[in-house]
């Protein structure tokens, strides 16, 4: 068995830490305190390419296979993971229905520009009364004449309040329940779009998250994405696997900057004449941390790998994003006992840590509802 | 206008660094960056060539692991690499390394070397000069800015409290020192080609060199061993009203410490 990265994927690894380390590491902090979208460093970001990265490089992307694109969302989340949502919403589930089943006039106005930075991407899922349960999705898509005419209302929107297009998921029947399920494209400007209530969250601040109203909004038929009409859940799952994953990643990326944190602080506090990360207590913190971000990380590119090898990793991407969220909020929290009371500061970064970790615990579906999926899979039905 | 460029691959700033039980070696967490300054000079190597045109040629001398540094000046826009592969050059002296380096400069056409003022690990700063002694070309060191023009180049080196302005004809080596310039992040199109790009890797002995000259015993010069830094004495509080505390402060900075 080989579980290297290949010398290019080092290499990225490398390339991408160090330029986390000089844009987005210094900013996040800000980024956290003003909990506005970071246009500046979205700006200085998005033009070094990354938005493409997992698109054919003859449209402008990198064509990155899933275990780079883990290595990226890892490091992005790690400085920032306010800002790492908005940019893999970007990359991934804003616009991979738009790439994959948007006209060409669709990807010239939508896709091209989102690759860019030049235009802000969103997928609405979510509602009042629905999140991880896809099939009570409320938001209706009518036929009408050659246009859909869509109406409800999304809620917890990723870059909702500021994207510039939006992949809604809207049913065409609400008696079929998930087999009704369809992805529409949804343009800003058009008429009786807009956006609502914008969220003022614990963590992962600076991504703006809200409210998105559809209120009669007419699209044209081309808008549907999708080769058949109600196959939205089985299109679903082209991208299922990597958004478990990528936010098993991203949960790495928190983990490894609070960890970081807590091995600077337990180096140089001093406690009763030496450094506290010479007790004993304060070792075996560490000693269970890293063993258990080594393992979130093995589920996590092992993962990857069968998704680039194209294995059924369906239940293995499960696996990797509980566990590696879980092992996140486990670390985030050791990380403030280690720095005791100084870590309940808003001056020091590891409080952050600690609320940010919490969003990905419910982000790429609840561990309740991947624990019913994969016991459903492992035992049968 | 053709640029060559000296990389080095250094540890990393944050890699832990201890000097084993021996005395005469350290070890150092094998985690790795291109040399600070190094990456000065590429960003400068580079910004000559988008005002220039020529071509940028990134060399290092080094282990396997060395040709991550030349990756990371082919993603900056280098528009070549080289590796002269041999880690017992490359750990040997300056003089040795100066002169692997010369040997491959000799067989290129530039009009201009540039390399960091000194490596962040040995922080010794002697191989550039080496090499242009080596080469028989002249040297600026230190340069905070550089202009290329008629085949000259004006470069200004920052001093002590002042800054010196010298002209050069080319071709001439130079030493880049922080604030030349802002290194660029690497765009993802140049991350791409540096992935994919295939490195030429040369021998020591293709240079005409022998492997034995960078035997320990054949260097001009040895480390003998390696002393930690004195432990930092606990932090000294001056009591008293502002004004005798700052005067007392600045008795034991004069008198005592002897550092100003």
């Amino acid at each position: 068995m080989d579980f290297a990265f290949t010398e290019e994927q080092q290499f990225f690894k490398k390339i991408i830490t160090d330029t986390v380390d000089r844009m987005v590491v210094p900013k996040a902090r800000e980024i956290d305190e003003k909990d506005e979208f970071p246009w500046e460093l979205w700006k200085d970001f998005t033009k070094l390419g990354y938005l493409g990265l997992r698109y054919p490089e003859e449209i402008g992307g990198m064509n990155a296979d899933p275990v780079t694109a883990m290595i990226f969302y890892e490091q992005i989340a790690r400085g920032s993971v306010g800002f790492a949502q908005s940019v893999i919403m970007n990359i991934l589930m804003g616009t991979y229905f738009v790439y994959r089943f948007g006209s060409q006039a669709i990807r010239e106005r939508c896709l091209f520009p989102a690759m860019k930075g030049e235009k802000v991407a969103t997928m609405c899922f979510t509602e009042d009364q629905s999140g991880s349960d896809l099939s009570a999705t409320r938001t209706t898509a009518v036929k009408e004449g050659s246009e859909w005419v869509i109406n409800g209302t999304k809620m917890w929107i990723t870059n909702g309040p500021v994207a510039d297009f939006a992949t809604v998921l809207a049913t065409t029947d609400l008696s079929l329940g998930a087999k009704g399920l369809n992805f529409f494209l949804v343009e800003k400007g058009t008429p009786g779009f807009s956006p609502g209530q914008v969220l003022d969250k614990l963590g992962c601040r600076g991504t703006v998250t809200g409210e998105l109203v559809f209120d009669n909004v007419r699209i044209p038929e081309e808008n549907l994405l999708g080769a058949e009409l109600n196959k939205g859940i089985e299109y679903l799952g082209e991208i299922l696997d990597e958004v478990r994953v990528m936010t098993g990643a991203m949960a790495m990326g928190i983990a490894q900057a609070a960890y970081d944190e807590g091995l600077e602080y337990a180096r140089k506090r001093i406690a009763f004449g030496k450094p506290i990360g010479n007790y004993q207590l304060i070792r075996a913190k560490f000693a269970d941390m890293a063993t258990e971000m080594e393992a979130s990380r093995l589920l996590i590119y092992s993962a990857a790998w069968k998704m680039k090898e194209k294995l059924p990793s369906r239940i293995e991407a499960a696996m990797a994003k509980m566990f590696a969220t879980e092992t996140c909020c486990k670390v985030v929290d050791e990380v403030t006992r280690i720095w005791g009371a100084n870590a309940f500061a808003n001056e020091y970064n590891p409080q952050r840590h600690f609320r940010d970790a919490r969003f990905l615990l419910y982000g790429g579906g609840t561990h309740e509802i991947l624990k019913d999926f994969m016991g459903r899979l492992l035992i049968g039905k | 206008m053709n640029m060559l460029v000296l990389v080095k691959q250094v540890p990393d700033p944050e890699a832990l660094v201890e000097i084993a039980s021996s005395g005469k070696d350290l070890n150092i967490e094998p985690k790795f960056a291109v040399n600070l300054f190094d990456e000065f000079a590429l960003e400068e190597a580079i910004r000559i060539r988008e005002r220039h045109g020529g071509k940028v040629k990134a060399i290092s001398l080094g282990g396997p692991k060395a040709i991550e540094a030349l990756r990371t000046a082919i993603a900056m826009g280098a528009d070549e690499a080289m590796l002269i592969e041999d880690e017992a050059f490359a750990a040997s002296d300056g003089y040795n390394v100066a002169l692997a380096l010369s040997k491959a400069i000799e067989k290129e056409t530039f009009d201009i070397v540039l390399a960091g003022r000194q490596a962040i690990d040995a922080d010794r700063g002697e191989v550039p000069q080496m090499v242009a002694q080596f080469l028989g070309l002249p040297h600026v060191g230190v340069v905070v800015k550089l202009d290329i023009s008629d085949g000259k180049a004006v470069a200004e080196s920052s001093l002590e409290g002042a800054k010196e302005v010298v002209e050069v004809a080319l071709p001439a080596v130079f030493t880049a020192q922080k604030g030349l310039n802002e290194p660029r992040v690497p765009l993802i199109t140049g991350v791409m080609k540096a992935m994919k790009v295939q490195i030429p890797k040369v021998a020591v002995e293709d240079l005409g060199l022998t492997r034995d000259m960078a035997a320990p015993e054949n260097s001009k010069t040895k480390t003998v061993g390696y002393l930690p830094p004195k432990k930092r004495p606990a932090v000294q509080l001056i009591p008293g009203e502002a004004r005798e505390a700052a005067a007392e402060a600045v008795r034991i900075l004069v008198d005592v410490e002897r550092v100003i």
